[in-house]
């Protein structure tokens, strides 16, 4: 009575574990590996009339109009020459990009190309798995095509790791139709001084009800806008990796926000400033030059007048830079890391560059992108556009332990967030966040400065 | 049938807790339907309307926005989405169902050595979070050659402890005699398993399978991760396609997205809520 069931449970072990094996063997066959054990990743079939081309593959953290833009411009370069196939894969954000070239580089299944946020390229560049891009150029694409500044950006030790492409500063919007209504010029505030003076004017005036304040600062993430502050003040959140938000003038700047909050009464913490700006709930706002489209669509939807200028001065006047560039991976083979290069010529082309930015919003990378007819006129047509153009003459790096040290962006927002929603001193705060700060720092100093 | 003018007191006092009861019911439901109110009603407005304050809670009726679903279809490849996540959550709904099923079965009725330990060393496994698992799963699948294919996305998850937990608890719970009258009949395990035991626990096999159907089919950091090209994509992941991490985000497009991708779990959870609600009741009036 026994028997026939061990038997049925035995045979269908047996079938099971029959079929996991044969699975097993099925899998073996269809990994391959290269020359020095990286194989490639795995896409999609590749088209029949791309078949005999080298294959490239490049993974990016652009969707909605970047996403569009850069499918685009993979297409395009495919239907251009006929030596190299690109095939663009999205991979989620920055980070969820960034995570999974990690997984790949563990599995040995990489990408050739990877766009890297300016903060995630570092840590890959401290793994020594980036590829310097120095000798790459040449006829087809020249170094001293790419604005300076920007390019600047990813050299390390002499050599460049990373390429700007999706780039954008930020800037400093203004409603229009509440500064005529407050009797204020039609223009931004030179220093930070005029415009606090302008906060008073702001003051009382009213929309839908609701008073309306002067600026507000954005809960996660802030502290990117906050690298400007520290500057405009004078001050740096290290100098190399030497921590100095503790020093004078980042806690002035800190200073300065908290009376904004708690004594003025004109500046709250926010989860979304921009959606704050956009309902007329502020009048002012520092932030990306990438929300401009939303910000005009707003504004005319809500029949007001949206402006921008450059973010006014203090001490001094200097801008940070963010946004994402492609990095090659030092592990692809040679021949396939050629072929990626080509996709870069490509981009790099002024017309190419001129369609990227005027899709997607982000800063011309390559100068001659402006001349080219379709920006020029966008540019002529739009001085808000124009306006994150012009800035790029006082762009800068950012201080290096954000860049560099492992969650020390996280860090200095949490803090910051303590100085706007529970008003604790902001030397308190920040001599807080230095010690930590130097501690993480400490942590990876050895390898970084074997780097720099 | 009496009309009496004044009620007694503690008559009283239970359409007092009626009434309360009531409202609580409503608050509870307006918690509930709230979210889902607010996305459904979102996919149906313009951009500028979903981000306004104070807050349009009604959207005009005679400018409803229904190209917001044009929009978010066409602007990512959702039907090869859709057809992905189709199979996925299918085959690995059934396949989860069926491991845990036999395993449960296993547990519940056989005899073997280490019964217990193996067991608690099975629910030792439901206390390690996801992440854990995550890179060591995605070492082997890409060793196998199976990143971006279905079975890469399939087989990591037909292992579910908490189906089997699940399960087994419920099939300790049925009596005895049954298994042995069956057992007297000349069934064998298999037989006993699908004419005897699984029909007593189809309350329990529908809710598990619900359960397992909804994960399988919002999973988000697995199938981002072992699918590398847009044609592999799922669902969820089909949404990232449609936000931006700066700038401007068509929220009109991405909240329809967001209703077509929950309908069909609305479907099923509707077609199998009589089952679950019965076999809730069904237990509760035999205990």
């Amino acid at each position: 009575m026994v028997a026939p069931a061990r038997l049925s449970r035995r045979s269908l072990l047996a079938a099971s574990g029959g079929a996991a094996l044969a699975l097993t063997a099925a899998g073996c066959g269809g990994g391959s590996g290269g020359g020095n054990g990286f194989a490639q990743a795995s896409g999609d079939k590749v088209p029949d009339k791309y078949a005999k081309r080298t294959r490239v593959v490049v993974w990016h953290a652009y969707s909605g109009n970047p996403g569009t833009a850069i499918t685009e411009l993979a297409k395009r370069f495919n239907e251009s020459q006929s030596d190299v196939y690109v095939e663009a894969q999205f991979q989620g954000t920055y980070d969820e990009t960034a995570q999974k070239v990690t997984a790949a580089v563990q599995a040995k299944k990489i990408p050739d190309l990877v766009t890297f946020s300016e903060v995630n390229w570092h840590n890959f560049y401290l793994n020594d798995l980036l590829e310097p891009l120095d000798g790459y150029f040449g006829s087809g694409l020249k170094r001293s095509a790419y604005n300076q500044k920007l390019l600047s950006e990813g050299v390390l030790k002499d050599k460049l790791w990373w390429l700007p492409l999706a780039r954008s500063t930020p800037i400093f919007y203004y409603n229009k139709t509440l500064f005529h209504k407050a009797g204020l010029p039609d223009r931004g505030p030179a220093t930070w001084d005029e415009w606090r003076d302008w906060s008073k004017q702001i003051k009382g005036l009213k929309v839908k009800g609701k008073q309306v304040k002067m600026e507000a600062y954005q809960k996660v993430d802030g502290d990117w806008q906050f690298q400007g502050s520290v500057w405009q003040w004078g001050g740096a959140y290290s100098n190399g990796l030497n921590v100095a938000i503790d020093q004078d003038p980042a806690v002035a700047a800190g200073e300065w926000q908290r009376e904004l909050i708690f004594k003025d009464k004109m500046a709250y913490m926010a989860d979304s400033p921009s959606v704050d700006f956009q309902n007329q709930l502020i009048a002012t706002l520092v932030t990306s030059t990438g929300g401009l489209q939303g910000m005009t669509e707003a504004a005319e939807k809500g029949k007001w007048e949206v402006g921008t200028a450059f973010v006014p001065k203090k001490e001094q006047q200097v801008v940070p830079t963010g946004g994402g560039g492609f990095g090659m991976l030092a592990y692809s083979p040679k021949d396939r890391k050629q072929a990626a290069w080509k996709f870069i010529e490509f981009c790099g082309k002024a017309e190419n560059s001129a369609y990227w930015t005027l899709t997607t919003g982000y800063l011309p990378v390559i100068d001659a992108a402006v001349d080219e007819p379709d920006l020029k006129k966008r540019l002529a047509d739009d001085p808000n556009f124009s306006t994150a153009v012009k800035q790029l003459d006082i762009v800068r790096k950012e201080d290096e332990v954000r860049l560099m040290v492992p969650n020390a962006n996280i860090l200095i927002y949490t803090g910051l967030q303590k100085i706007w929603a529970n008003n604790t001193p902001a030397k308190q705060v920040f001599t807080d966040v230095a010690g930590q700060l130097k501690k993480a720092t400490d942590k990876v100093r050895k390898n970084i400065e074997k780097h720099i | 049938m009496t009309t009496s003018t004044v009620d007694s007191p503690a008559r009283r006092s239970s359409r007092g807790g009626r009434v309360l009861r009531y409202v609580l019911l409503v608050v509870v439901a307006c918690v509930v339907l709230g979210p889902i109110y607010w996305l459904v009603t979102s996919a149906l407005k313009p951009t500028a309307d979903i981000y306004t304050y104070p807050p349009t809670w009604i959207p005009n009726p005679l400018h409803l926005r229904w190209s917001n679903f044009a929009d978010a279809w066409h602007a990512a490849p959702f039907g090869r989405f859709f057809l992905n996540s189709l199979i996925v959550t299918a085959i690995g709904t059934v396949g989860e169902m069926l491991c845990a099923t036999l395993c449960a079965y296993a547990f519940a009725f056989l005899r073997f050595p280490f019964k217990k330990v193996l067991f608690g060393v099975l629910l030792g496994a439901m206390m390690v979070p996801g992440h854990v698992t995550l890179l060591p799963n995605y070492l082997t699948i890409s060793d196998l050659g199976w990143i971006n294919t279905y079975q890469g996305l399939i087989f990591p998850g037909l292992g579910s402890v908490f189906a089997t937990f699940l399960l087994r608890q419920h099939m300790m719970t049925l009596p005895g005699e049954v298994l042995d009258a069956a057992k007297v009949d000349g069934a064998g395990h298999l037989r006993t398993m699908f004419r005897v035991v699984l029909p007593l626990s189809r309350p329990m096999l529908i809710t598990a399978g619900v359960i397992t159907l909804v994960a399988k089919w919002n999973d988000f950091i697995w199938p981002l991760i072992v699918t590398n090209s847009t044609n592999m994509r799922t669902v969820p992941i089909g949404l990232l396609f449609l936000k931006t991490q700066e700038g401007y985000n068509n929220w009109g497009a991405i909240m329809a997205a967001t209703v077509l991708v929950i309908v069909p779990v609305l479907v099923v959870f509707f077609f199998a809520q009589r089952q679950i609600v019965a076999g809730l009741t069904q237990g509760a009036t035999k205990g």
